[in-house]
């Protein structure tokens, strides 16, 4: 054995050796609650980023939200990556994945998975809570809502919903969270007090995707009659829809030039963004942006003058600005991306 | 092709390091020991085994395990964790990794009553009901969960962290608190707390 083989073997040996060691002295360390706990002192801001949940490549693509330039792909771990949530300090990224059944907890500054919790059968959507204390998890396969505790990773709760739960947003209050119903044709309003459901609007077939607007009304989609619909955040009543065409997938809110915000809706079959205004009783479409194959997930930077729009068959994001209609980006990510958010 | 075996024999080392530390799915995460009347066992491929009386048959992750109203059943964990099912008693296996830890063994119970003990030193353990969660390093606990989910939690021995999505409370020897959705577990209340586990003493005895 030439000594460079005998050294490369020998390295590889230790490096073994150690990788099963420490295997073994995770077993030994006592359990430790609460670990990822900032400590204040080590807290720093870390700038915007842009990450797409990829569900055929079962990973986060993470792009700079400045620049555009894409910065890397973290492993969901899990199959299926599908949703995503973000939470306020932009450090945590929690990720559904609907054939694990369990969602990926990433650590944004370490660009890795930290964790894996199972919640249920094909879990869909994530929606963390106002003070990002508990994700909310919906389980299409199960009926369920699981609860998950973010310091703890544990699960603390299940709440019983309606059939096929696919959508999921809180009130600005944090009183109330909405809960979309596929096989019940219904939105589901969860008293987020008692976690009972106080109420189930009808809103049409196979509501899907659900978000809350900056004066907070709920709006969401039906991919079954390819209209959109909106609730009143006080009534809890359907107070408009509008047919935007074939496949509608996700909404966010922008603006165009003085106009605005606009919801902005990706119509998956016209290969276009409609943007929608006017009264909730009288919506519009004022705007039309030609954008590439697939358009699903969509999300508005802070301002509302840019959209990212997620494309499943073009597994791209396109960032447009919305003052122009104009695509000012385009930067390629894994295969079928569904759902893009941006930190703060 | 000295130069590809030191490679290949490298690459295996490093593959077998990866796996001790890695959860894998199909390994046995414990055994069913003993059942009074019969444990049925429902794989996630939906295929189903029975124990009757004494045996060994190994658990995996996402296995159901559930007695009937006239059956109990024990279980033994590769960890160090017995389990006891009272009758009417399902629960899936499941688990939570997290980086640099040693993994959480998770018991979803549905429905029923089970009691449970950790042997040799701290554990990872939770019991999560439709209510609350148990979580425990070292203790002996029996939970219970009623049909509208209330989950009914009594401490044997040590300390149990009793969680609903409205708060978390240390649960200590000899006391019982409740579970019910949409409020925190309730203050803990002295028991007998040795009482609460009378059900299970007929499986300990040895089958003649």
């Amino acid at each position: 054995m030439r000594p460079s083989s005998y050294h490369r073997l020998h390295s590889l040996l230790i490096a073994s050796l150690a990788m099963t060691f420490a295997g073994c002295a995770d077993s030994l360390q006592p359990a430790k609650i609460g670990s990822y706990a900032l400590k204040q002192d080590t807290v720093q801001s870390i700038p915007p980023r842009i990450y797409v949940a990829n569900e055929s490549t079962n990973d986060v693509s993470v792009i700079d939200a400045t620049s555009f330039q894409p910065i890397g792909t973290i492993p969901s771990l899990n199959h299926s990556t599908h949703d995503l949530a973000v939470s306020r300090d932009g450090r945590r990224l929690y990720a559904s994945n609907l054939a694990s059944g369990r969602v990926s907890v990433i650590d944004t500054v370490k660009r890795e998975t930290i964790a894996s919790i199972y919640t249920g059968e094909r879990c869909h959507v994530v929606a963390l809570s106002n003070d990002d204390s508990q994700l909310w998890v919906a389980n299409i396969g199960e009926n369920t809502i699981s609860i998950i505790d973010t310091k703890t990773f544990r699960i603390l709760g299940t709440i019983p919903v309606g059939k096929g739960p696919t959508g999921l947003t809180f009130s600005h209050d944090g009183r109330f969270a909405f809960v979309s119903g596929q096989g019940d044709k219904t939105v589901g309003v969860v008293d987020t007090a008692s976690h009972q459901i106080v109420k189930s609007i009808p809103v049409g077939a196979n509501p899907h995707f659900m978000v809350v607007s900056r004066d907070g009304h709920v709006w969401g989609v039906n991919t079954g009659q390819n209209d959109i619909y909106v609730l009143d955040p006080e009534t809890h009543e359907k107070v408009g829809s509008f047919v935007v065409g074939d496949k509608p997938q996700q909404i966010a809110f922008a603006y165009k030039g003085t106009a605005g915000p606009l919801a902005y809706v990706t119509v998956g079959s016209l290969n276009k963004v409609i943007g929608l205004a006017g009264d909730p009783k009288e919506l519009k479409i004022v705007d039309e942006i030609a954008v590439g194959e697939g358009p699903n997930g969509i999300w508005s930077n802070q301002e509302g003058t840019r959209l990212f729009v997620a494309h499943d068959k073009g597994n791209e994001i396109r960032v447009i600005d919305t003052g122009t209609g104009q695509t000012i980006a385009t930067v390629p990510v894994g295969r079928k991306p569904i759902r893009v958010v941006v930190s703060r | 092709m000295k130069k590809q075996v030191i490679i290949l024999a490298a690459t295996a080392l490093c593959a077998i390091g990866l796996s001790t530390s890695a959860n894998a799915q199909n390994a046995p995460v414990g055994n069913a020991t003993n059942a009074i009347g019969e444990l049925v066992i429902v794989r996630t491929d939906g295929v189903q085994q029975r124990l009757q009386g004494k045996g060994n048959v190994p658990l995996y992750e996402g296995d159901v395990v559930k007695t009937d109203s006239s059956s109990q059943a024990m279980i033994e964990f590769v960890d160090g964790v017995t389990v006891a099912l009272n009758e009417n008693t399902s629960f899936k296996l499941l688990s939570r990794w997290e980086k640099d830890m040693p993994v959480v063994r998770i018991l979803r119970l549905k429905q029923g009553e089970v009691w449970a003990k950790t042997n040799g030193g701290p554990k990872r353990f939770e019991v999560e009901t439709p209510v609350a969660t148990a979580a425990v390093k070292e203790t002996e606990f029996n939970l219970k969960v009623q049909d509208d989910g209330q989950s009914i939690l009594t401490v044997i021995e040590g300390v149990v962290s009793f969680g609903t999505p409205f708060g978390t409370c240390p649960i200590r020897t000899d006391t019982i608190s409740y579970g019910v959705r949409g409020k925190k577990c309730t203050k803990p209340a002295a028991t007998d707390a040795k009482a609460a586990k009378s059900w299970m003493e007929a499986l300990r005895t040895p089958v003649k």
